[in-house]
């Protein structure tokens, strides 16, 4: 008995493992983010109060306005409203969607904040986490090796 | 039995414990300027310094930057 309770609490500390390179994406997390088959996605994971963030969607929007990569965003913001207030000050037109659940961000269970994950044909190809300078030619760079 | 009843006082110690990490998105909170150590208004956190600073002869050392989200 001892063993079998035991043997579950360790087993329990690996059941949410987080999504790294060469990982699939889960079939319910593609559906809720809309991918397609045979495209290269980009998935920023952001929030309003991440200061690093704020520093680096501007120029993910300007990679996403040259048709580079096709760019989704992940707000997780307690507050939906926070996280809208937020796209609407930068001026962000990708499409970003709002995980109240955290249905999303825990099935990635990213490290650090900015997180962003290249998905192709439903399996993670690349990861970035945290703030990097000048993103917008690192993602055109990763685009062009993924290609 | 009385070891019994000792281990499971002991083990009893340990209820309020948590194994779970914050995870950074869990982090808006901790990420708000009233966190700040010194608190949230600037004016008063560098006066205080520069008290702390002449009294003691020596500064640095009295924070990290970021906000918390675990960014670079």
């Amino acid at each position: 008995m001892i063993k079998k309770t035991l043997s579950t609490l360790l087993l329990s500390t690996f059941a949410v493992m987080a999504l790294e390179t060469g990982d699939a994406v889960p079939q319910a997390i593609q559906d809720e983010l809309k991918l397609q088959a045979n495209q290269t996605y980009v998935i920023d994971f952001f929030a309003s109060w991440c200061k690093s963030c704020k520093k680096e969607l501007p120029l993910v929007e300007k990679v996403a306005k040259e048709n580079v990569a096709n760019v989704i965003g992940v707000n997780v913001d307690k507050k939906e409203e926070d996280g809208k207030k937020f796209v609407s000050d930068l001026g962000l037109t990708f499409p970003v969607i709002y995980d109240n659940d955290k249905k999303l961000v825990e099935a990635f269970d990213p490290m650090g904040f900015p997180a962003i994950y290249y998905v192709k044909d439903g399996k993670v190809v690349n990861v970035i986490f945290g703030a990097v300078d000048d993103i917008d030619e690192q993602i055109k760079k990763d685009m062009q090796e993924l290609k | 039995m009385r070891s019994f009843i000792l281990l499971s006082l002991c083990l009893s110690l340990f209820v309020g414990c948590s194994f779970k990490n914050v995870k950074p998105w869990q982090k808006e909170s901790l990420a708000k300027p009233i966190m700040q150590f010194g608190g949230i208004h600037e004016a008063v956190s560098k006066y205080e310094g520069h008290v702390y600073y002449s009294k003691e002869a020596a500064r640095g050392g009295s924070g990290v930057g970021g906000g918390g989200c675990g960014c670079n």
